[in-house]
């Protein structure tokens, strides 16, 4: 009963005075705004685009392996340039037995190349494929068809176009059919593939696949670039098909047991046990942006709570004299500090998720926020322990003198 | 006779500065009864706010003991005291001591909330409190919109509100020109005929007065004690014709039995 009246009353004492301070009270909230909400951004943007990009890793398909070719650091001093070739290709064409599909393509030869259609032009990229490659890398067409062996053979003039530059080149609704023009040369259209969307900003629709023979021709055999990508039979014993690989190419090449490998292979699962290491090390950073957010959100309640001692500890003595009980003041104090924590924490959350939102709405590509629980729960905790202590401290001092030191205090 | 609200015995406070010991209070001793008007005069230094302090209870005696309605002060706990400092003193500050960002009405009701009361019945109480110094119309007011008569006056219904055993007023007008003083002085000569207890602090001989019985303090002690004579008197006589009445009362019950 006496406990409740306390409660109370105690409460009612502490929504009167920080309706009273308001400025105080508005400052001290500001600091928890302040904290909590960049945490809360900080972390819903890092985990959208962490979620983002494992998704993005996950369509690539998992069982996808890319060869490329790859100078060491060493070799790039002295000038070297290694060169995977057509030749390569057929050689593990021939010699790879678990495999389900195994394809080359000439990687983006001419970048911020300029391709028109009728009076509007836009830069893009070509590449040269094979008709292997869709399924590889499990590009389909929206609309017409993927290239051919045909084509390849034929080394016709065709293209295979992505999404974007549908709206890019102000293209009919169905394009196929149509012609564009590469530097000159006239490419008909003959299939538009599926929309892929953008990651980081960056489109991944603005793109023309040409046939292998195709991009051969117009690059000159000379710098003639393969990479192969190849996607093993269903069960087949990756590191095996790898380790042929390895030594089919070498041997090739005729490599000795010292010189390293002219080339890598790239499996998604490398690229993203990569990824994770790389969003490790920036987690860390934004952990570190947060700390210091939270610390400068402290600060800021601790600063306001410590420079009103002086009024607060004057006030305490008035409500001593009156006859306020040390539990009371406790009590008031208490309830005053947890409703300022738990209201800028609030506020500071619903502020930190609009930022968020806005920045995936601003930022192309940028998935929805996602504010996980822990970071809420630290977020609130840390600043409401420090609008806690640093509001209770002082109390607890003040409300252990005698009425009349407290009146004094200076 | 009556028990005294205020019995003082041997009480001594001292304070340590710069290593040397400051006897602020020595061997004071001392009975207030109901209804006294008494005022404490003395040079600045000589103890008496100190001494106001304790029976106060805002600051607790090194020594001595001292009983405030019959309860032993010296040997209380926190809480006990805060309960005696709610329900027996009104305590009443030369700065007024008023909460600043509060209400004339709240700060009135204010020593109500550290009671079992309905909110009702606290503000029914301070607004009767606030019609009694005459500020009912400025319950509204912050205490930074009144003059310092005003929130002096405030002060006082804030005293008056928990209906306090004894009113203390430490130097109540040390901080109001004359006018204002004559009239908080006619305020507390009125509360003291209502039979309000009251111990005023002052170095001014004009408040003292006022009052019907002064204390002198110098250096920490006690060292006049004057009643005024038409008071005594007055009081004697009176003692004497209810000794009478008693006696005519005794003797009529005897013929009656």
């Amino acid at each position: 009963m006496h406990f409740l009246h306390a409660l109370i009353e105690g409460s009612r004492a502490a929504f009167l005075s920080i309706r009273a301070h308001g400025l105080r009270s508005f400052l001290t909230t500001l600091g928890i705004i302040i904290g909590v909400a960049s945490v809360i951004t900080v972390v819903a943007i890092m985990n959208g685009l962490s979620s983002n990009i494992r998704g993005q890793l996950d369509d690539l398909g998992s069982d996808m392996v890319t060869i490329r070719a790859y100078t060491t650091p060493d070799q790039e001093l002295l000038g070297f340039r290694n060169k995977l070739s057509d030749s390569d290709f057929r050689l593990l064409q021939s010699k790879l037995g678990q495999v389900e599909q195994i394809s080359r393509m000439m990687p983006a030869f001419s970048l911020g190349l300029s391709v028109s259609y009728g009076r509007s032009s836009t830069q893009t990229q070509l590449l040269g494929a094979d008709s292997a490659y869709q399924n590889v890398v499990r590009i389909y067409p929206q609309q017409g068809r993927f290239l051919t062996a045909q084509d390849d053979l034929k080394r016709r003039r065709v293209a295979f176009i992505g999404h974007s530059l549908i709206q890019k080149l102000q293209l009919p609704a169905n394009p196929v059919g149509h012609y564009i023009s590469l530097s000159g040369d006239w490419f008909r259209i003959i299939g538009v593939a599926e929309k892929r969307g953008s990651l980081f900003g960056f489109d991944q629709d603005n793109y023309i696949i040409t046939p292998f023979s195709t991009a051969t021709a117009i690059n000159g055999p000379d710098n003639l670039q393969v990479e192969i990508s190849y996607r093993p039979k269903p069960g087949a014993d990756a590191a095996q098909i790898e380790r042929q690989v390895r030594s089919l190419l070498r041997a090739k090449a005729g490599l000795s047991a010292s010189e390293p490998d002219h080339f890598e292979l790239v499996s998604s699962e490398k690229t993203k046990a990569q990824f994770d290491k790389v969003l490790d090390s920036v987690t860390w950073v934004a952990a570190g942006v947060v700390g210091i957010s939270l610390l400068v959100g402290g600060i800021g309640v601790m600063n306001i709570m410590l420079v009103s001692v002086t009024e607060r500890t004057k006030e305490i003595g008035i409500v001593k004299a009156l006859g306020a009980t040390p539990q009371f003041i406790l009590l008031q104090f208490l309830v005053e500090a947890i409703v300022l924590s738990l209201f800028g924490g609030l506020i500071g959350l619903i502020l930190g998720y609009g930022f968020a939102a806005l920045m995936s709405l601003l930022m192309p590509g940028m998935p929805d926020a996602l504010v996980p629980l822990w970071a809420v729960v630290l977020a609130i905790g840390f600043t409401s322990v420090i609008g806690i202590v640093f509001g209770l401290a002082p109390a607890i001092k003040a409300s252990r003198l005698n009425p009349i030191d407290a009146l004094r205090f200076e | 006779m009556t028990v005294p609200v205020i019995q003082l015995q041997q009480v001594g406070k001292q304070y340590e500065m710069a290593g040397e010991t400051f006897h602020a209070l020595s061997d004071v001793s001392l009975d207030i009864h109901a209804n006294e008007y008494v005022a404490i005069i003395g040079p600045s230094g000589s103890g008496k706010s100190t001494l106001l302090n304790i029976l106060g209870c805002l600051d607790t005696a090194d020594s001595g003991s001292y009983l405030l309605s019959g309860n032993a002060v010296a040997s209380m706990a926190e809480n006990q005291l805060a309960t005696l400092r709610n329900q027996q003193v009104g305590f009443i500050f030369q700065s007024f001591n008023l909460l600043p960002r509060h209400s004339v009405l709240q700060n009135v009701m204010q020593p109500l909330v550290y009671r079992l009361m309905s909110a009702a019945e606290r503000e029914r109480r301070a607004l009767a409190a606030l019609q009694r110094v005459g500020l009912f119309e400025k319950k509204h007011h912050l205490p930074n919109q009144l003059s310092g008569g005003q929130r002096q006056r405030v002060a006082i219904a804030r005293a008056l509100v928990t209906e306090p055993a004894i009113l203390l007023g430490d130097e109540p007008t040390g901080n109001l020109d004359s006018k204002t003083t004559a009239d908080i002085m006619q305020l507390f000569d009125e509360l003291h005929r209502q039979g309000h207890t009251i111990i005023l602090v002052t170095h001014e001989q004009e408040i003292a007065d006022h009052c019907q019985r002064v204390l002198r303090m110098v250096d920490g002690r006690l060292v006049a004690d004057q009643r005024k004579q038409s008071h005594a008197g007055v009081l004697e006589s009176a003692e004497q014709s209810m000794l009478q009445h008693t006696n005519n009362l005794a003797s009529a019950t005897r013929l009656l039995v």
